[in-house]
């Protein structure tokens, strides 16, 4: 008996082990490459750098204009988010509170938008920001955000919202508090968890987003992070010891925010997806 | 006088309360959809529309050469592409799960580590993968294998047909296997305590726990995280960029829908560019394919739902 | 409600105003600028030098070179002007990709303006003009192909420059008898096989210029003896490739040859600023070996690059002055001496500094001047005979195809053609 337990032991570990490599040993690969000038990195790829070598970083900033596109990505994030939040909160209400035949065709009507891919509509959102001059500029892709995002954030909350005890409401109506108002003082500050949950959720696909800046963004001064790195990567392509320099900045704040709010991460994206 | 005050009427707020969510949703998320399959009917030059054509640019996609030669080829290639992917990311991803939800040493930051990947760009992992693990002069798998004696195994990972799609297919589930991690571990723990000892009781090695116990409760979260993987993969584009240029390479044997539509839509000619027209007849497939497929897997798993409860 | 709502329209309002004044300030910080977009990513630095010359001569404009990789810049070009958001100042291909960006009417047609393209030759013309004469791009480089090498270990092994086929491959059986990696060549980047290998040692076999002529004109097929002969040279090439070379990938190519991975290297002259910059110094170059000794040299110099100006461009005046300087001597002596290994069409003497981009301009003396093979109406197109090209010649050399079956392979695809 003990040593089939040593043996099952030694198998679990050896996987997990082998396991927790192949996840940490690219990422760890891809922050000592941006490390290390071009030409160390073709005599020796997969160590440690000999020297700390910050110049690419500093390249990253002076040369390839990186600050521009983080403030970018970080105005594209928080607009999206806050206007995501105040339009699916008022909506998640209606839905956990009335249930009329009408209001559980729009429900469904907004669930249909967390399984149907946004790309599918790429040409005729291209055409309609176009006509409206809104193509090339963060705008566009702050309101294909909100679209996108509205469906989870009413799914989320109408969720949380049917958790709270009728009980508040009931006591809240018998003060004489309109329905509007008790979405504003009693609901809304209560739904900070749920919103901490879909901000985290949300906050990674609008980050990494790379295809509709590739279709839409034009100009060096609107571009975001994964769209500049991308053509970075072909603009100074034999500068590998900068191009990796740019993955790794594009991936150091969401790694770190992940990190910070793993606990919550897992809790959110459970909520949005198996539920449904 | 508030008779029922758990139920109110509904009121006028209620239209105020739902109209921009509804506006939102609807003019940058519906009508563009259902627009996109609309253009797919009108020749286009460039983005301006020029005339109806009817069933012109689909009869043009599935009888000429090349059109339907790369429309059968990116839907093959995204067939395969889905299987792997799906095969990987549950097959793995469900072994890593019901080991690290043992109550063992160090499972608590497997588990956080395992989402790292997920969080990143898939241009990110696709550049780091395509750059510095598979590429045939500096990358590091060969290497590997070098020095633990597996020459015989190194190979033109990216460059060979026949391997460049499987590879691609590989990194999309490693970096998406944490998301596969996550919701299997929640669903495992969510297993009541009872039914496992009671299974114990009884006898059950680990096989039988897995195969009576522990796969037929998690079955909803299994149809959950494939039909994740499926919208994904028929839509998948930003992994053959970064990896294979939009041109699937080598010879298109990594188009996926996703980079045909990017290319026919987007491209000039020379370069293979079919022009909007047949871009949008292209998304239109590719919307087909989602539609069809996501009403199957609802109704395959639905079925098999009621089978083993 | 009330309140919440007019928090909503605030906040609205506070943001977009917010975001509109960041990208109003940046533009209005800069005085006139003029983005100049270009596939020739590998010459930031050097196209940087030559448009500072311009910048500090012209106050007030300042000329912002972007360029996007090689492999993704006609579809970015290509949907930037669709949306009416491209660059300024844009950089052609020749013949059927700059035609399309003319025929999408996307550009100015430049004849009235810039009266100095009447003096350019007209075979550099052609390229970006319409039957009936109007042109819509200035010419501003062509390039040549040919095969570099490693000086050092040539002299290693006691050998020469080869001059006919028989004695490069002669040369590469030596190197890989002694355990050197011969050809730095992959066949990841298909354009290279075609636009490169193909183009620049075929058409040594294949008859140059008149047969490419004869291919326009209907008159010859690619199934025909000489074209075949070229893909059969092409895939003797096979042997001497390096390891895993269906994943080589261009940039990794350039990286394996200057870092002395490889001996050899078959490119173009636009490759030169790149080998000095990574700071090869051993770097000799010959032309594509002939057939039999004593052969005309076919060779192939590629009209390859013109730049228009955008119908949508808010600068017009600003574009325009900026385009006649580029046909001035002036803008093409900068850029040769910056930027070398780009021949210009500009008619006048030009200086050239470095000796690779000398041995390249004189192999074209006495020489069969060609274009790449079907780059000319052959694309005009789908399937074009370019995309055609690349993937039979993949095809060829990861075994899929003979070379006669790729050769039939593009003559198949090419049925739309009608001379």
């Amino acid at each position: 008996m003990p040593l089939k337990k040593v043996v099952t032991r030694t198998i679990y570990y050896g996987v997990i082990i082998f396991y927790v490599i192949t996840i940490v040993y690219p990422i760890f690969l891809m922050t000592v490459t941006s490390l290390k000038p071009t030409r160390e990195i073709f005599q020796n790829p997969y160590g440690f750098p000999e020297t700390l070598y910050l110049n690419n970083y500093v390249e990253l900033m002076v040369k390839a204009n990186f600050g521009t596109y983080f403030i970018n990505s970080i105005l594209i994030v928080l607009i999206s988010l806050l206007i995501i939040v105040m339009f699916s909160a008022p909506a998640a209400f209606v839905f956990a509170r009335y249930s009329s035949r009408l209001n559980r065709f729009f429900y469904i009507y907004f669930l249909a938008g967390l399984v149907i891919p946004i790309r599918l509509g790429t040409i005729s959102l291209l055409k309609m920001f176009v006509s409206m001059g809104l193509n090339d500029h963060i705008i566009s892709l702050i309101l294909i955000n909100i679209a996108v995002g509205i469906p989870l954030g009413v799914f989320i909350l109408t969720d949380f919202i049917k958790m709270i005890p009728r009980d508040l409401f009931d006591a809240a109506r018998m003060d004489g508090c309109s329905e509007p108002g008790v979405f504003m003082r009693i609901v809304f500050p209560l739904l900070r968890p749920a919103i901490a949950a879909l901000a985290i959720v949300i906050f990674i696909p609008i980050w990494n987003d790379f295809w509709f800046p590739l279709i839409l963004i034009k100009s060096d001064s609107m571009k975001t992070i994964p769209l500049a790195t991308a053509l970075l990567f072909g603009q100074y392509n034999t500068n590998f010891g900068l191009v990796f320099a740019a993955l790794s900045m594009a991936s150091v704040p969401i790694v770190i925010f992940y990190l910070i709010f793993s606990k919550f991460f897992t809790k959110g994206l459970l909520q949005g997806a198996i539920k449904g | 006088m508030e008779t029922q005050p758990s139920t109110p009427k509904p009121k006028l707020f209620i239209v105020y309360f739902l109209l921009p969510a509804l506006c939102i949703y609807t003019i940058f998320f519906f009508v563009p959809i259902i627009d996109s399959i609309r253009l797919s009917f009108y020749d286009a030059n460039g983005l301006i529309v020029k005339e109806f054509v009817g069933w012109g640019n689909f009869k043009k996609l599935f009888t000429v050469y090349p059109f339907k030669e790369r429309l059968i080829n990116a839907f093959t290639n995204n067939i395969e592409f889905f299987l792997i992917v799906t095969f990987i990311q549950n097959f793995i991803g469900f072994l890593i799960a019901y080991l690290i939800t043992r109550r063992m040493w160090g499972a608590n930051t497997v588990r956080k580590i395992s989402f790292l990947p997920t969080t990143l760009s898939v241009i990110v992992v696709g550049f780091l993968f395509s750059k510095l693990i598979f590429n045939p002069v500096f990358g590091v798998l060969d290497r590997i294998l070098e020095a633990v004696g597996l020459e015989f195994l190194i190979h033109a990972w990216l460059g060979d047909p026949a391997t460049a799609l499987p590879v691609l297919a590989v990194v999309i589930s490693w970096q998406f296997m944490g998301e596969t991690i996550l919701f299997y571990t929640a669903a495992i723990d969510n297993i009541p305590q009872e039914i496992v000892e009671a299974a114990k009781i009884d006898g059950a090695n680990q096989l039988q726990m897995i195969r009576y116990i522990v796969v037929p409760y998690i079955m909803p979260v299994i149809m959950i995280v494939t039909i994740i993987i499926f919208i994904g993969d028929f839509t998948q584009f930003d992994i053959v960029y970064a990896m294979a240029t939009s041109q699937g390479n080598p010879v298109y044997a990594t188009d996926l829908f996703g980079s045909l539509f990017y290319r026919a839509a987007f491209t000039v000619p020379a370069r293979g560019g079919w022009g909007i027209g047949m871009g949008a007849a292209v998304s239109t497939v590719m919307s087909l394919v989602v539609f069809i497929g996501l009403a199957g897997w609802m109704v395959f798993f639905k079925s098999k739902k009621k089978v083993d409860y | 409600m009330k309140r919440y709502f007019k928090n909503v329209v605030l906040f609205c309002t506070i943001c977009f105003v917010s975001i509109s004044m960041i990208t109003i300030g940046g533009h209005a910080l800069a005085g006139t600028t003029l983005t100049f977009t270009s596939w020739r990513t590998d010459d930031t630095d050097g196209m940087n030098r030559v448009l500072a010359i311009y910048n500090k001569a012209n106050p007030g404009v300042t000329v912002k070179f972007t360029p996007v990789a090689d492999t993704e810049y006609d579809a970015q070009l290509m949907s930037s002007l669709q949306t009416g958001t491209g660059a300024d100042i844009i950089f052609l291909r020749s013949f059927s990709s700059g035609r399309a960006v003319y025929d999408g009417g996307f550009l100015h047609v430049l004849d009235k303006e810039i009266t100095a393209l009447k003096d350019f030759p007209s075979s550099a013309k052609k390229a970006w003009s319409t039957d009936d004469g109007k042109t819509y791009g200035v010419p501003i480089f062509g390039v040549t192909h040919g095969i570099y090498y490693h000086k050092d270990t040539f002299k290693k092994y006691n050998l020469k420059a080869p001059g006919t086929w028989d004695e490069f491959i002669k040369v590469c059986q030596t190197l890989k008898k002694n355990g050197e990696k011969v050809l730095a060549q992959g066949a990841m980047d298909e354009w290279t096989l075609y636009e490169v290998v193909y183009s620049g040692l075929g058409a040594n076999f294949y008859g140059g210029e008149k047969s490419r002529q004869a291919l326009m004109a209907g008159k010859m097929k690619l199934t025909d003896k000489p074209f075949v002969e070229a893909f059969k040279r092409i895939d003797d090439l096979q042997p001497f490739l390096p390891r895993g070379y269906q994943g080589l990938d261009y940039v990794s190519m350039q990286q394996m040859f200057s870092a002395g991975r490889a001996v050899m290297f078959i490119g173009g002259s636009w490759e030169i600023g790149l080998f000095r910059s990574l700071g090869v110094t051993d770097i000799g170059w010959f032309p594509p070996p002939v057939k039999n000794k004593g052969d005309q040299l076919s060779y192939c110099f590629h009209v390859d690059a013109g730049i228009g100006i955008n119908k949508k461009t808010k600068n017009y005046p600003e574009a325009i002055k900026f385009l006649k300087w580029t046909a001035t001597p002036e803008y093409a002596q900068l850029v040769m001496k910056e930027v070398p290994g780009f021949y210009a069409y500009t008619p006048g003497n030009f200086k050239l500094d470095d000796d690779l981009a000398k041995a390249m301009i004189s192999a074209a003396q006495g020489a069969d001047i060609t274009i790449r093979t079907t780059w000319e109406k052959l694309s005009d197109q789908t399937p074009s005979g370019n995309s055609l090209m690349n993937e039979a010649l993949i095809k060829m050399l990861t075994d899929k195809l003979t070379p006669e079956q790729a050769a039939a392979y593009v003559q198949k695809g090419l049925s739309w053609y009608k001379p």
